[in-house]
């Protein structure tokens, strides 16, 4: 009888066994005898490998990382912390949980009164880890109700982590969510869930769908590149789609596109939506619509003409948000930029600060496109886990196509927070030298909505050109800028954190300005990153330069020319903090006067806190 | 001549398989560490594991971030026993500082490195390996005598090194 062949028992002779723990002395024989019995060989195999011995000196610095994208710190000495100033960087009025780690925003969306946010969350630590979907409420995107988590890893399809997804709301008020999960296995898989009782308003309770995964990594794709599906959107003969980003041959960031009819079978579209060689794997893909004339916000199933579509990505390698407009064909599920040389990746940031994952979602109650954005900590983790908690939420967004340039979005806060405000002060045409700093006396400045408009006088005649950017921050003089706002500043301008404009003369006589937020003085404690950041910002020819800035304790969000550039900061100072915070106007110009005219809010806290279950209304 | 032929090519392909098999794992080793900005001791802490001549890029991270571990618990036992003698204030201040950024190198960095390759999701191992090398370095920079170092400072140095190594690693996982 002849013995069963078996592969794994018993390998053919011309596959070695890979055992690695021969030991070596039985190995090097082995090696020489063959060396010795095939000399006429040795050339060939030589030359396949590629130079085993050769010592290559290490590069300077590791390719892909970045240090934008992953703060090191230098010369760093861990500070003091008091309770006192880690207290005083929790948020009064940005959404975040009561303790422990948040990252992305998932799937929002507008139900029975009540906007939703879920969010990966990490119920046990305020480092990631355990990832779950946290949920709140709000009846305004700004007051936020904490509720009991939406998604936990129950099963073998996303016992690895229940990570990024989208909802769907259909024509018939059906919810669907679609999320990426991490199977046992360590493969990323797209997962189908519902509510479990479509008439809470609360969607307390969720399903998953019995025959989930839905989607798997097909071939080409690798199992962990293949993850964040966004909102289905209906084409033009009724079947839905969605994209979701991946990468190909290590570099090229492309995103794929799905069609489904019944949100459980999925077939994946030959070739992508569109493609960006260099920039790497791209995350929380976006993908919407929006009117040319600015004025309106769109369905995401919307398609015609008047209408542009944006395509955004969150990109692995650098940690930032970039996004661009073009033209979307829905027969052949091709996207293409408006501007290649500003394609996805390679252009425009949705935000210039410290911002990623971010998403949209169509407000069908307002008829807008609300933007949200997770803010991560710029300190270490050794203060994270002393003061219990991590990240944060911008204020929710409303986005519109910029129809005065043609080349931007307009982002602005949801005119929800301005509930908050409390008093106002005005300032009209104060006069700003160059190299000055002007005091703004407007009592306790840890919570401001400030307006803000510069105009600007030449001084002297300039027409040498500038370059650069936002520069070294605020120190950083030319002719007709930096000048802006100095926020969460103590008297004597020990800390400070300057938020400026940066015109510098371009070729032609024209002005290119930059906007930017200079984070190297906002702290004493050297164990913070503190970073210079901004973009450049289109200024039309009957413009002022205008921003409008929300200061939240540890956060900033700031705002030029109505949304056109927006950056978020994160700053952790250690003594202009509570009432020893003050607000100046500052001009470091060397060739101009500045007037500003301002209006300035004090905000209240939005009170974010646990729904309240034993009561019957809220 | 048909046999002793084939049986030529049989041993060829045999050898020429063992070779490339045997050489291609030290040449991911090496490959990785080239892209790290420490590459001697990188391809050094990789060889003194047996893991490493099995393992895929996302193995190898795994390995690095087992060797901060193992650095820095020797590192923070270090720290105790010199805190058992030490009469300067300023210096037992300094070691419980270093203390502390041990645990969360420890009890945090470290585990969230090794959850986020295991899950991979290697950006969230790059920024806890990142954290580790800056608590590394905080720990160093808090002793007051410069420029001579302090009295852990090639445990500290080990600890941020390798971390930067893993760091590096991870980003290759991105």
């Amino acid at each position: 009888m002849e013995a069963s062949y078996d592969p794994e028992q018993n390998p053919p002779l011309h596959a070695p066994l890979l055992d690695r723990s021969s030991p070596r002395t039985g190995r090097f024989a082995a090696v020489f005898a063959c060396l010795f019995s095939l000399i006429s060989l040795l050339a060939l195999i030589i030359n396949q490998t590629q130079q085993p011995f050769e010592k290559v000196q290490p590069r300077g610095v590791a390719e892909g990382v970045s240090a934008k994208s992953n703060p090191s710190l230098l010369n760093q000495v861990p500070f003091n912390w008091t309770n006192a100033m880690f207290s005083w960087q929790r948020s009064a009025y940005h959404f975040q949980p009561q303790k422990n780690w948040m990252n992305d925003p998932n799937g929002p969306l507008y139900h029975k009164g009540w906007y939703h946010l879920f969010y990966q969350y990490n119920p046990y630590s305020a480092i990631w880890g355990n990832i779950t979907w946290g949920h709140a409420v709000s009846r305004d995107l700004i007051h936020w109700l904490y509720l009991p988590l939406a998604l936990v890893p129950d099963h073998w399809y996303d016992i690895k982590g229940v990570w990024t997804g989208s909802a769907t709301i259909l024509p018939d008020a059906q919810i669907i969510m679609l999320y990426t999960g991490e199977t046992n296995e360590s493969v990323q898989v797209q997962n189908l869930a519902y509510p479990a009782n479509l008439s809470d308003p609360l969607l307390l309770h969720w399903l998953k769908y019995p025959g989930n995964p839905v989607m798997v990594p097909p071939p080409g794709i690798k199992p962990d590149d293949f993850r964040d599906p966004t909102t289905t959107w209906l084409g033009p003969e009724g079947t839905w789609r969605l994209t979701m980003g991946s990468k190909f041959n290590t570099t090229i960031g492309i995103s794929l596109v799905y069609h489904t009819t019944n949100f459980r079978d999925y077939e994946l579209l030959d070739g992508v939506l569109h493609a960006v060689p260099g920039t790497g794997m791209w995350e929380c893909v976006d993908f919407y619509p929006v009117a040319i004339n600015g004025s309106v916000a769109l369905d995401t199933s919307s398609f015609g003409p008047g209408i542009k579509h944006v395509l955004k990505a969150s990109l692995d390698n650098t940690k930032v948000d970039h996004y661009a407009i073009g033209t979307y064909a829905p027969k052949t599920d091709k996207w293409t930029p408006d501007n290649p040389e500003e394609d996805v990746g390679i252009g425009l940031k949705v935000d210039y600060g410290r911002y990623y994952a971010s998403k949209t979602f169509f407000d069908q109650h307002k008829q807008r496109r609300v933007l949200w954005g997770w803010i991560n900590e710029t300190d270490t983790e050794t203060a994270d886990l002393k003061k219990g908690w991590a990240s944060l939420q911008t204020i929710p967004r409303t986005v519109l196509y910029d129809n005065k340039t043609g080349t931007n979005l307009l982002q602005w806060p949801v005119e929800e927070v301005e509930s908050l405000r409390l008093n106002s002060t005005m300032f009209k045409e104060v006069l700003v030298e160059p190299g000055s700093v002007v005091p703004l006396d407007i009592g306790t400045t840890t919570q401001l909505d400030i307006l803000a408009e510069f105009e600007i006088e030449p001084l002297i005649s300039s027409t040498t050109n500038e370059i650069g950017n936002c520069g070294d921050g605020a120190v950083d003089r030319s002719t007709y800028g930096p000048f802006g706002l100095l926020v969460i500043a103590d008297a004597s301008l020990s800390e400070l954190t300057p938020i400026y404009f940066r015109p510098l003369n371009a070729s032609g006589g024209t002005l290119k300005t930059y906007f930017c937020t200079d984070e190297t003085r906002s702290s004493k404690a050297s164990d913070v990153f503190k970073q210079v950041y901004g973009g450049k910002v289109p200024v039309l020819d009957d413009e002022n330069y205008n921003m409008r800035v929300l200061v939240d304790h540890s956060i900033v969000e700031s705002f030029a020319q109505g949304g056109r550039t927006v950056i978020s900061s994160r700053i952790y100072p250690t003594e202009a903090i509570y009432g020893a915070a003050r607000l100046f106007l500052f001009n470091n110009a060397t060739g101009v006067n500045v007037r500003a005219t301002l209006k300035i809010w004090e905000l209240n806290s939005a009170f974010i806190r646990p729904f309240p279950f034993e009561r019957d209304s809220v | 001549m048909t046999k002793i032929i084939s049986l030529f090519i049989l041993e060829a392909v045999f050898c020429f398989t063992f070779f490339t098999v045997s050489y291609s794992d030290i040449n991911l080793i090496q490959t990785t560490c080239k892209k790290t900005p420490f590459y001697d001791l990188c391809v050094l802490t990789l060889k003194s594991d047996p893991r490493s001549s099995t393992a895929d890029v996302s193995g190898l991270a795994r390995i690095v971030a087992d060797s901060v571990k193992a650095k820095a618990i020797a590192t923070l036992n270090q720290i105790s026993a010199l805190l058992n003698s030490v009469k300067d204030p300023t210096l037992e201040k300094a070691l419980e500082g270093c203390i502390v950024s041990y645990n969360t190198i420890i009890q945090a960095d470290i585990p969230v490195a090794i959850d986020a390759i295991e899950k991979n999701n290697p950006k969230f191992a790059v920024q806890s390996a990142t954290d580790a090398g800056n608590e590394a370095q905080a720990c160093e920079n808090s002793f007051a005598e410069k420029p001579s170092n302090s009295p852990i400072f090639s445990g500290n140095k080990a600890v941020h090194d390798l971390s930067v190594v893993l760091q590096s690693i991870a980003s290759l996982l991105l």
